[in-house]
């Protein structure tokens, strides 16, 4: 591609702003990565600058007390994206090659719900999860975050399936294959990336959930977004350094969606290229 | 993984061999069913319509219901019309909310599009594109942070003692030093003006997406026409990306209504509700007060406002094409 009407100039400007809004953008992550590093005199006496003798059992102490929510986050958030996923793809093959009596209705049905804000049910889904005995477990977390990812995940999804090659389809079907096959050998292997842009978005927005899981599980089985908003310093820590420990606390809440956001950026970034987010 | 598949044989797979139901939709006139095939579609849709069902749809129709009623949680529920909609205009705090949610919409809205489509514009026009690369990557770097951690540390921000005071008095500006979000003047300006420059990674990589997809031709016309680089912003640039910016602009109204994180952990809704949203208000009156039939009251009032305005967009973007 020619862009002859761009000169050095406009570049350099271009890379000046860029620069400055980045590292402005960036700002707290640094913030926080530095005095997770220091103590809190240090940090009372200058919180811009860089940590000299960095404090690394700051991470160990901040990590004993989140390590019981890591664990109960990290449950939730398998078992509820993997689901998530599976019903909504299954759902998304549905609407795009089969033909069936109530489609059109069924259709809205599913996708009325991309119109009802998380707030409307919030309370109701409390009482919900009270009445059916599944407060203070993962389960009361688990099947309204199921539910909750349906309409939008078989929106992008069915769109995405729709456009697959129907080529591929037919030559599959005059060899015999049934819909099953068709969709666990042909479908759901090229929608991995799109399933994994969707899967980083919901694991990115269940993981940093607070308001619903402090509601359900409270203070004994709390999740790590609850856990590091909430943070208790372990006994053995100085109180002095309460917040540095509270900022290593928020530092490895992120490591996991870093680490996954890392090993997975190339399909994401892909997945929302091509996906659907448009109307 | 998951139960999906596995609950379904292998014969029900291989019977299912409707070959001409398969033509493309326009094709076929008559509409005419293949049982299988239409077995093999309600199987896939259950897992999601049981789960729906019940985790969607009864919980909204309860809000539905229970705002019209006076229900504490305990007693059953008793049907009283439409007198909690009319105790919420009566009372001061849902409007202080009401009016909150009005100017947080009004700033809110605008810095969550513009900043963002300005930074994919600014990238994308980039001429190197490991430098478009290393951009890109330095803004959605954001997106790896739970956003609770942002609001605490932007409350460590505006603290007394924060970072924001350090740097006025820093750049020898003591006399400009406020604590931000303990003062009612300032307080919800802070929230609202958090998150600066308001970079949103999700918004940016739709925008840049969508600039992605217009085809290059159209760049090169208007390199060749000369047109300047804000000319081309407004003819060729807005227009192609006009979708992505309703998407977000829906996606934008629902975020900024739902807000009921900041103050719920960084303000209380202080001080003195300078800072409360309806959404707030509609979570203490439930879980402090146990009043459900009014919280579910202002949940109802929210969504038909949010609702409204969505469909109003959609609309007056579609006879915009």
């Amino acid at each position: 591609m020619v862009r002859t009407g761009v000169s050095w100039r406009s570049q350099w400007w271009t890379h000046g702003v860029l620069s400055i809004l980045g590292f402005v953008t960036l700002y707290p992550i640094i913030f926080m990565v530095f005095n997770a590093l220091k103590n809190g005199i240090e940090t009372a006496a200058s919180p811009f600058s860089f940590p000299i003798h960095p404090h690394w059992n700051n991470f160990v102490l901040a990590f004993q007390a989140i390590l019981p929510a890591f664990w109960q986050s990290i449950i939730v958030v398998i078992v509820s994206v993997s689901f998530m996923l599976v019903f909504s793809l299954l759902s998304a093959y549905a609407f795009a090659w089969l033909q069936f009596p109530g489609r059109e209705l069924l259709f809205y049905v599913v996708f009325a719900l991309l119109l009802i804000p998380g707030i409307l049910t919030l309370i109701p889904l409390f009482i919900e999860d009270k009445n059916f005995g599944l407060l203070r477990t993962p389960w009361g977390l688990i099947f309204p975050y199921i539910a909750g990812g349906q309409a939008f995940c078989i929106f992008v999804l069915r769109a995405f399936v729709r456009n697959l090659q129907e080529d591929l389809f037919g030559a599959a079907r005059i060899d015999g294959a049934g819909d099953i096959r068709i969709f666990s050998l042909i479908v759901a292997p090229l929608c991995v990336p799109i399933l994994i842009t969707l899967g980083l978005l919901n694991v990115v927005g269940i993981w940093g959930d607070y308001v619903f899981p402090q509601l359900v599980l409270g203070t004994q089985h709390e999740t790590v977004a609850v856990a590091i908003t909430n943070f208790i310093p372990p006994p053995i820590a100085p109180s002095l350094d309460a917040f540095n420990l509270q900022l290593a606390a928020f530092t490895l809440s992120a490591i996991p969606i870093a680490l996954l956001f890392f090993l997975l950026m190339r399909y994401f970034i892909q997945g929302i290229t091509d996906g659907g987010i448009k109307m | 993984m998951g139960l999906g598949p596995k609950v379904y044989t292998e014969q029900m797979a291989s019977s299912v061999k409707a070959h001409e139901m398969r033509q493309h939709p326009a094709v076929r006139t008559k509409r005419r069913y293949s049982w299988k095939t239409a077995l093999v579609a309600y199987v896939f849709l259950l897992p999601t319509l049981i789960a729906i069902a019940l985790f969607s749809y009864y919980p909204a129709l309860s809000a539905l219901l229970g705002a019209f009623t006076n229900w504490n949680g305990f007693n059953p529920p008793q049907w009283v019309g439409l007198q909690n909609f009319a105790q919420a205009f009566q009372d001061p705090i849902f409007l202080a909310s009401a009016k909150n949610l009005l100017i947080w919409s009004l700033v809110g809205l605008p810095l969550s599009l513009v900043p963002s489509f300005v930074v994919a514009e600014l990238i994308f026009h980039l001429r190197s594109t490991r430098a478009q690369y290393v951009y890109r990557t330095v803004f959605v770097l954001s997106f790896v942070i739970p956003s609770v951690v942002t609001i605490l540390i932007w409350q460590y921000i505006y603290e007394p003692t924060g970072l924001l005071n350090h740097l006025l008095i820093s750049m020898g500006l003591q006399s400009w030093t406020q604590s931000w979000i303990a003062d009612p003047k300032y307080a919800l300006w802070a929230v609202i003006l958090m998150g600066f420059p308001w970079v949103n990674p999700f918004n940016l990589l739709v925008y840049y997406a969508g600039l992605q997809s217009i085809p290059a031709e159209l760049f090169d016309a208007a390199a060749v026409d000369g047109v300047s680089g804000l000319q081309r912003i407004a003819h060729i640039d807005v227009p192609m990306v006009l979708s992505q910016i309703k998407v977000l602009l829906v996606l934008s109204i629902v975020g900024v209504t739902q807000n009921i994180v900041v103050p719920l952990i960084m303000t209380d809704g202080g001080p003195g509700n300078s800072t409360t949203t309806p959404v707030f208000y509609m979570y203490e009156q439930a879980i402090q007060y146990g009043n459900y039939g009014y919280s579910m009251a202002i949940a109802l009032m929210l969504f038909v406002v949010v609702m409204a305005l969505a469909l109003v967009n959609i609309k007056y973007f579609q006879a915009e094409r």
